[in-house]
C-alpha cells in the first residue's frame, strides 16, 4: 500500500525550521541578520505564520530595565525560581532574565508596537509571580502592547524573516525526521495543499511547533497544538522532558476555553464564588487575585469542588465569577479592551455590568523536548544531537520549571530564539547532507496504515474522549487511580483509533487525515504525561497529586521520558542546574530548596 | 444571581455550505440541519458537523478567538469570522435560522471552505509588512520616543490580522488592487516614526495597484471584525497626511 506514496522533490537548504511562530522566527531573524543571505526554509502547520499561537499571547512579556531605580535581575531570577517550585534550570534563567531589556529593545527597534508612557518611553505594569526585594512588593516589570503582546512579537518576527528572504511552507506538517548518524539532516514535510511529500535537507533543523494543549477538553491553545514536535522526537527514540509540568490558566472563558488574561486581575478584577465572597483571600492572603497561576486554578476548583461553583446550562460546566464591574471605563476601553470584549463576542455579557463565569483551562506545557541552554537537543541526560534543535514551548531548557510565571514565555521564546540562532549559525559551514535512502519510508508506513483501515469507529469521537478524559484523570488535581484509569483507557482509545477509516482517502486538503495524524500525535503525547505524572509521587508547580500534596526532595529532578512503542514508557533523570546556589554569589541563599509560598 | 444567565435555549438550524472537491473539480451546496445552544459559535457548528454528520467538510481556523483570521467565510454573503459567530447572534442578526456558507473569494478555493491563503497574503507581502528601513536611532541600545499621542494616530491600523474580510468586501478588483488590509500595513509604516524608507512605501500605496484603486465605499470599515477603520487611513493616505500635525 505504501507503494501509492512518493517523494515528489527535494529541497536543500541551511536551516529548516519547523513551526513559524514566534520563537521559530525570532530564531531565523538572528540567523538572517548574523549571516544575511542564509537559505532558510520555514514550514507551519497554519495558513501563514501570522496565523500562528503566539499571536494570542495577550499580557505581555517579563523583563527588567536597567533604567529602573529598585528593580533588577536577581529578583526577576528568583521569581522565576521560585514560581517553577525549584525545577527550573538556574544557568537557563540566568541567562534568560539578563537578556530580558536586549530583546525588549531589539523588538521595540525593528518595529513592535509596545505601548508607551507619557514620556513616550516603554509603559510597564505588573504580573501574578513578579516582585521586588524576594517577594516583598509588585514588580512593574511586563512590556506589553496593549492586550495583543504576542500579536506584536509575531508580526515583527514574521516581519523580519520575510524581509530576510524566508522561504515559508505554509500549510504542511513534519511526519519525520531523517538522521544520518547521530546527526539530523532534515525531515520529510506533507504539503497539504498539493497532497505531496517532500523531502527538506538542511545543515541545521530547528523544531519550534508549540504546545499540546489539545489533549484537554478545556484549553487555551489553539487547534494545531497537538504535540507534534514531541510525537516526532519520541517517534526518533529521543526523550521528552517533564511532560507532566502542566499549566492550567486559573481563568479560562466558559466555555469555549479561551484566555481571560492575567491582565483582568492585575487591573483589579475580583474572584468570587456563588455567594460571591472573594474566596482567594482565603487561600493567598497576601497576593491573593495576583498569586500564581497553579494556586488560583486550584483555589477555583476547590470552590467547584466543595459546592461553590455556578452551573452554566450551555456547556455543561461549572465555574466560578470574575467580577470586573467595580472598574473603570478608562480599564475597560484602554487597559483591556480586547480581553473584555471577549465576553461580549463569546458568552454575550458585558463585564462592565455583568459577573462573567471563568474556570481554570489548560495553558501551558513547561516540560517539552530537553535542551541545553543554547537550544541543541539532548540524546539523553549526557549527550547531543547535532544539527537538532528546538525553541519556544515544544522545548524545555528548562526556564520554567513545573511552573511558568505570566510574562515569561514570551520573554522566553524571544531569547532563546536568538539564542538557539547564533548556534545555528555555527552549522552553516558544515556540508550540505545527501538524502538518507530510507527517506518517508517511516512515513509512507504510517500514512497506507491509516488509509487501509475499515473500521466504523468516528475519529472525532475518539479525540473527545481522550481530551475529557485527560481533563477528568490528568488535570488540575491527579491522584494515582485516576492517572492508572486514564492509561489503560488511552491503550484502548489508541486500539480503536488504529482501527477506524478515515471518511476519504484524498491527499488534497483531507482535514480528516491531518487529524488522525494529529490523533496519533496526541495520544503519544497524553500517554508520556499520563506516566510522567504516574511516576512522580508528589506535587510540584502545576504537577499537583492529591495523593501526594507535598514537594519532596527525591524528586529534585527533571522527568525524562521515552517512547518508541505506544504505552511501552521508559523513564529517566536529568538534574536540575543549580549553579546560581552553588556559585555561591550574593544572595545564593534564595536559590536553594526554599518553600513557594506566597 | 446566578439566575442571570440560566437560559436554556436550543436553534434547529440549517446550514447551506458551499463545498468543492478538488479530486473531482465538482462544486455543489449541501445542506446539514443541526440543533445547537444559543452561545455555540460557527466554529464549533462545523466541528459538530464533522464530529456528528460529515468528517469530510473541511473549513479552517486556528486560535478560535477573532486573534488570527483564519476562520473568515461568508455567511449569508457577509463576509466575517466563523469563531466569533454566536448562534443567537447570527439568528437575530440575520433573521434567520437558515445560512448560506461560503469561502471568501481573495483566493482560489482548496477544499469546500478552504481557500489559499497564500495566494492572497501575496499582497501583503508585496505592501511590505515590516520596516524596510529604520531611522537612525541616536539613542542606541535604547528604545525609540514615541509619544503616546503619536502612537495613537495609528495603533489601531496595527490591530489589523489580516483575515482579508475587507479585501471580500472590497468593491475594487482583487486583481488590480493591492486591497484594504494590505495597503494598511504599508500606511501603518508611513505613520511610524521608526521606518526611514518613507519614499519607497508612498511609490507601494501610489502604485498602479496602489490606493487610487480604493472607490471609497467604506465596505472595509463596515465589515472589520476587529472594528478597524480602514477606510479613515486609506483617506489619510489619499491626502498624503500620515504624519503628526501641529494642533492635530
Amino acid at each position: 500500500m505504501s507503494g501509492i506514496f512518493s517523494i515528489s522533490s527535494t529541497i536543500k537548504c541551511d536551516v529548516l525550521i519547523i513551526g513559524a511562530g514566534g520563537a521559530g522566527l525570532r530564531c531565523a531573524a538572528e540567523i538572517l541578520e548574523k549571516r544575511p543571505g542564509t537559505d532558510i526554509v520555514a514550514v507551519t502547520k497554519v495558513a501563514n505564520p501570522q496565523k500562528s499561537h503566539t499571536q494570542t499571547a495577550q499580557g505581555g512579556m517579563a523583563a527588567v530595565d536597567p533604567k529602573d531605580p529598585v528593580d533588577k535581575p536577581v529578583y526577576h531570577m528568583f521569581d522565576t525560581w521560585k514560581g517553577s517550585d525549584c525545577s527550573a534550570d538556574q544557568n537557563v534563567i540566568k541567562k534568560i532574565v539578563e537578556s530580558g531589556w536586549e530583546q525588549t529593545v531589539w523588538m521595540e527597534n525593528h518595529g513592535m508596537h509596545l505601548s508607551r508612557d507619557e514620556n513616550g518611553r516603554v509603559s510597564k505594569r505588573t504580573f501574578g509571580g513578579h516582585t521586588l526585594g524576594f517577594g516583598e512588593t509588585s514588580a512593574f516589570r511586563c512590556v506589553f502592547e496593549a492586550d495583543r503582546t504576542g500579536k506584536g512579537i509575531m508580526d515583527n518576527v514574521w516581519g523580519e524573516a520575510l524581509k530576510g528572504g524566508t522561504s515559508f511552507i505554509n500549510q504542511a506538517i513534519a511526519t519525520e525526521l531523517l538522521f544520518t548518524g547521530d546527526r539530523c539532516t532534515g525531515a520529510v514535510i506533507f504539503r497539504e495543499k498539493e497532497g505531496e511529500f517532500v523531502v527538506v535537507l538542511a545543515k541545521a533543523t530547528v523544531l519550534a511547533t508549540g504546545g499540546d494543549g489539545q489533549i484537554f477538553k478545556v484549553t487555551t491553545n489553539c487547534r494545531q497544538n497537538t504535540g507534534d514536535g514531541l510525537a516526532i522526537i519520541l517517534q526518533s527514540g529521543l526523550p521528552v522532558m517533564d511532560p507532566e509540568a502542566v499549566q492550567f490558566h486559573p481563568t479560562g472563558i466558559v466555555g469555549p476555553g479561551i484566555l481571560a488574561s492575567e491582565t483582568l486581575r492585575s487591573v483589579g478584577g475580583i474572584l468570587r464564588n456563588k455567594g460571591l465572597e472573594p474566596f482567594m483571600e482565603r487561600y493567598a492572603p497576601k497576593m491573593k487575585e495576583l498569586a500564581p497561576r497553579d494556586l488560583v486554578a486550584r483555589a477555583i476548583e476547590t470552590e467547584v469542588r466543595e459546592g461553590r461553583g455556578i452551573l452554566n446550562p450551555d456547556h455543561n460546566i461549572e465555574h466560578v465569577w470574575i467580577d470586573l464591574r467595580h472598574l473603570s471605563d478608562y480599564i475597560h476601553e484602554v487597559q483591556i479592551p480586547e480581553v473584555s470584549s471577549f465576553f461580549k463576542k463569546f458568552i454575550n455579557l458585558d463585564p462592565k455590568k455583568d459577573l462573567c463565569p471563568v474556570r481554570p483551562s489548560n495553558h501551558y506545557q513547561m516540560g517539552g523536548i530537553p535542551t541545553n541552554e543554547f537550544g541543541e537537543i539532548q540524546k539523553n541526560s549526557e549527550s547531543l544531537i547535532s544539527g537538532l534543535f528546538a525553541v519556544g514551548e515544544c522545548a524545555s531548557a528548562s526556564f520554567h520549571g513545573f511552573n511558568r510565571l505570566g510574562t515569561n514565555s514570551l520573554l522566553e521564546l524571544v531569547t532563546m530564539g536568538k539564542v538557539t540562532g547564533e548556534k545555528v549559525v555555527n552549522c552553516l559551514d558544515a556540508e550540505q547532507p545527501g538524502r538518507p535512502k530510507n527517506a518517508g519510508e517511516k512515513t509512507f508506513s504510517l500514512f497506507s496504515g491509516f488509509m487501509k483501515q475499515r473500521g466504523r469507529d468516528n475519529l472525532g469521537q475518539i479525540r473527545e474522549e481522550m481530551r475529557i478524559l485527560m481533563t477528568e484523570k490528568v488535570g488540575v488535581f491527579r491522584t494515582e487511580e485516576g492517572i492508572s484509569q486514564a492509561l489503560e483507557t488511552l491503550k484502548e482509545l489508541k486500539e480503536r483509533a488504529d482501527k477506524a477509516a478515515l471518511s476519504s482517502n484524498s491527499l488534497i486538503m483531507n482535514q480528516d487525515l491531518i487529524q488522525r495524524w494529529e490523533l496519533n500525535n496526541l495520544l503519544v503525547v497524553s500517554m508520556v504525561t499520563a506516566q510522567g505524572a504516574l511516576n512522580r509521587r508528589e506535587s510540584r508547580g502545576g504537577h499537583f497529586r492529591e495523593d501526594f500534596p507535598e514537594r519532596k526532595d527525591q524528586f529534585n529532578h527533571h522527568t525524562l521520558a521515552y517512547m518508541t512503542e505506544f504505552g511501552d514508557v521508559k523513564l529517566g533523570e536529568r538534574p536540575i542546574d543549580m549553579s546560581i546556589y552553588e556559585e555561591k554569589g550574593e544572595h545564593y541563599e534564595k536559590f536553594g530548596m526554599i518553600e513557594r509560598k506566597y | 444571581m446566578d439566575g442571570g444567565m440560566v437560559m436554556e435555549t436550543n436553534y434547529k438550524l440549517t446550514l447551506k455550505i458551499e463545498r468543492y472537491d478538488p479530486d473531482t473539480k465538482e462544486s455543489w451546496v449541501q445542506d446539514y440541519q443541526l440543533e445547537a445552544g444559543r452561545i455555540l459559535r460557527f466554529t464549533d457548528l462545523f466541528r459538530k458537523i464533522n464530529n456528528e454528520l460529515d468528517p469530510t467538510l473541511a473549513w479552517n481556523s486556528s486560535c478560535e478567538h477573532a486573534q488570527c483570521g483564519t476562520c473568515a467565510v461568508m455567511v449569508n454573503g457577509r463576509p466575517l469570522l466563523a469563531c466569533e459567530l454566536l448562534v443567537e447572534n447570527a439568528v437575530v442578526q440575520f433573521g434567520t435560522t437558515v445560512f448560506e456558507i461560503a469561502p471568501i473569494t481573495v483566493a482560489p478555493v482548496v477544499r469546500d471552505l478552504i481557500v489559499d491563503l497564500e495566494q492572497a497574503y501575496e499582497r501583503v507581502n508585496q505592501a511590505k509588512p515590516y520596516i524596510i528601513k529604520p531611522v537612525e536611532n541616536f539613542n542606541k541600545g535604547n528604545e525609540y520616543q514615541i509619544s503616546p499621542r503619536d502612537l495613537e494616530r495609528y495603533v489601531d491600523a496595527t490591530r489589523c490580522i489580516n483575515c482579508f474580510c475587507c479585501a471580500t468586501a472590497c468593491l475594487s478588483s482583487q486583481k488590480t488592487f493591492l486591497g484594504p488590509n494590505a495597503v494598511l500595513a504599508s500606511i501603518v509604516r508611513l505613520m511610524d516614526p521608526r521606518e526611514e524608507a518613507k519614499k519607497e512605501r508612498l511609490k507601494i500605496l501610489y502604485s498602479e495597484k496602489g490606493i487610487y484603486r480604493c472607490h471609497t465605499s467604506k465596505a472595509c470599515s463596515f465589515v472589520c471584525p476587529k472594528e478597524i477603520d480602514v477606510a479613515h487611513f486609506i483617506a489619510l493616505a489619499k491626502e498624503g497626511r500620515f504624519e503628526s500635525e501641529e494642533g492635530d
